[in-house]
């Protein structure tokens, strides 16, 4: 018992909930990125998918808890170890040179805010429609497997990134992230205790092939519709009799 | 070769320290670094001034007292080399060489380039004892031990306390020091039965001494004198979490 008072009052512990906080928020990442990759596949696809998603009910805000669980104790425990570290060398060096340490590692916490704003207005953007209401309500999509009218995600998402602003400010964020993501992946084996040096091999190397999947993976969706692979969607017939819950709000201009 | 030397000179650990600018000529590139500051304080003693302080014990690579942050580096610009194990070689003529002492709240600045580590010692107090019976040590043979785990120990007992992982880590952790001293008993049979306690107290002992924490740099590593690896810091963590939850 005061062993584990112990462990969960130490420095080791802390950074046990960051690592664990950390690897399940790149298993969401992973998941979100081969979901957003649909966007290839056509509104079809992607509005069916975000349906399927809306439809998962209670599992959808399990999931939800979960990553705002796992994104708090990791913002906690980056402060937590963030305010020791600067109390433990209060007067700086006139002249340090980093050894082996990469970029991407000394700039964690850097890299970790950006994606913390990064994240809100990610959030404002796509999820709560603060950002660009006008791109949000863009018109609904009728599903043409089931005629059932759903949120236009496709068409949302290439108005949004046909504004080179939040095209470019997608394109930053992805580049701290992947910085994070580098670092972070090969990092949390190590703090989890993997010394086997075969494993090592690959722990060492997943990281910044992550990292790379993910810039390559997240950057083609705001670049596809730059460069116009994703258009637009052409208009649908008119989809009549949904006033009431057409998912345009109050921008609806079906009658 | 003639050197200019930037030097921090700080009376006691109340007194606020500053940098001094020195020249000295006449320098062999055959002298170790150590020697060419005692060059530097006869100088000094001669001018009627206070001589620089720094730490000094067996200056051939041993203790781990010669603690100076050279140009930037711990213990200088060569790898896997304590500060009297460096030559003057390593040097142009015209260099200037700033010389810090470590910078960390654990390792307060006592004199001039003198820090007080007895922070580790405390940490290696805290890991305790190993169980001996008295009376005649038993034969070597009846206690086998796998070649690489020998190995491995005999690399982590290889630390020499310095502090130039704590110096060279942007955190000032005191990780690598820390898991070389829980490696070496952890992998040895004698090192077994106190084997959780020694983990749990050790850091918990680091972390009330004030270091920060480790961010897997492995600057550390990079800096450490004796090549003490990162791995250890690894196996502490797992043995710190096996500890906390089986122990
Ligand atoms: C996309 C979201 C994020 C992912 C996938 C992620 C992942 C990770 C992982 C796996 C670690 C490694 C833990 C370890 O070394 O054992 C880590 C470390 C860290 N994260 Fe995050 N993180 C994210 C967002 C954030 C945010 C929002 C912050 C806070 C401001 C943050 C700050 C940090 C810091 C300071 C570290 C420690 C640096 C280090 O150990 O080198 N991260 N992250
Ligand atoms: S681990 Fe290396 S750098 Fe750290 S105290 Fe031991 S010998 Fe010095
Ligand atoms: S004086 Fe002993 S290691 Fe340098």
């Amino acid at each position: 018992m005061s062993s584990l008072l112990h462990f969960l009052r130490s420095t080791v512990f802390t950074k046990i909930v960051m690592a664990i906080s950390g690897l399940l928020i790149i298993g969401f990442l992973v998941g979100h990125l081969l979901g957003n990759l649909l966007m290839f596949a056509g509104p079809e696809k992607i509005n069916g998918y975000a349906l399927g998603l809306k439809n998962l009910g209670p599992l959808l805000w399990l999931v939800r808890i979960a990553m705002i669980t796992a994104f708090g104790l990791h913002v906690w425990s980056s402060i937590e170890l963030a305010s020791r570290n600067r109390s433990a060398r209060p007067i700086a060096y006139d002249t340090k040179k980093s050894l082996k340490s990469t970029l991407a590692s000394r700039t964690m916490l850097v890299s970790g805010m950006a994606i913390l704003f990064f994240v809100i207005y990610h959030l404002l953007h796509y999820t709560f429609g603060i950002i660009q209401p006008n791109t949000y309500y863009a018109g609904g999509y009728r599903m043409e497997s089931t005629g059932e009218i759903v949120h236009h995600v496709y068409n949302m998402v290439v108005a949004g990134f046909q504004n080179p602003f939040i095209a470019l400010s997608y394109m930053i964020a992805l580049a701290f992230m992947s910085s994070h993501v580098s670092h972070a992946t090969s990092s949390a084996f190590q703090t989890l205790g993997v010394t086997n040096p075969n494993i090592n091999k690959i722990t060492s190397k997943i990281g910044p092939a992550l990292a790379a999947i993910f810039l390559i993976g997240y950057l083609s969706i705001p670049l596809g519709v730059m460069i116009g692979v994703i258009k637009k969607a052409p208009p649908q017939e008119h989809m009549q009799g949904m006033s009431k819950e057409c998912p345009d709000g109050p921008n609806c201009t079906c009658d | 070769m003639k050197l200019s030397l930037k030097v921090w000179r700080q009376k006691n650990k109340e007194a606020e320290g500053q940098f001094k600018d020195y020249a000295l000529s006449d320098i062999s590139p055959d002298m170790s670094f150590l020697e060419m500051l005692d060059v530097l304080n006869e100088q000094l003693l001669a001018k009627g001034e206070e001589p620089v302080a720094f730490d000094h014990d067996c200056r051939e690579g041993i203790c781990g007292s010669c603690s100076m942050m050279i140009n930037g580096k711990p213990h200088g610009p060569e790898s896997m080399t304590t500060t009297c194990q460096l030559h003057m070689r390593k040097f142009k003529d015209g260099d200037n060489v700033i010389i810090e002492p470590w910078r960390a709240s654990p390792f307060p600045v006592i004199r001039d380039l003198v820090v007080d580590r007895s922070a580790f010692d405390r940490i290696i107090q805290a890991g305790g004892f190993i169980s001996v019976n008295t009376g005649n040590a038993q034969d070597g043979n009846t206690l086998p031990i796998p070649k690489p785990d020998a190995d491995s120990a005999m690399d982590a007992a290889a630390c020499i306390g310095c502090g130039a992982c704590v110096a060279a880590c942007k955190n000032a952790s005191a990780m690598l020091f820390t898991a070389a001293k829980v490696s070496h008993l952890g992998y040895l049979p004698q090192g077994q039965p106190e084997r959780q306690r020694r983990v749990l107290k050790m850091v918990e002992q680091m972390d009330g001494e004030g270091f920060g924490n480790c961010t897997n740099t492995y600057d550390c590593e990079a800096a450490c004198p004796k090549g003490i690896s990162v791995k250890n810091i690894a196996r502490l963590n797992r043995d710190f979490l096996k500890a906390s939850i089986f122990g």
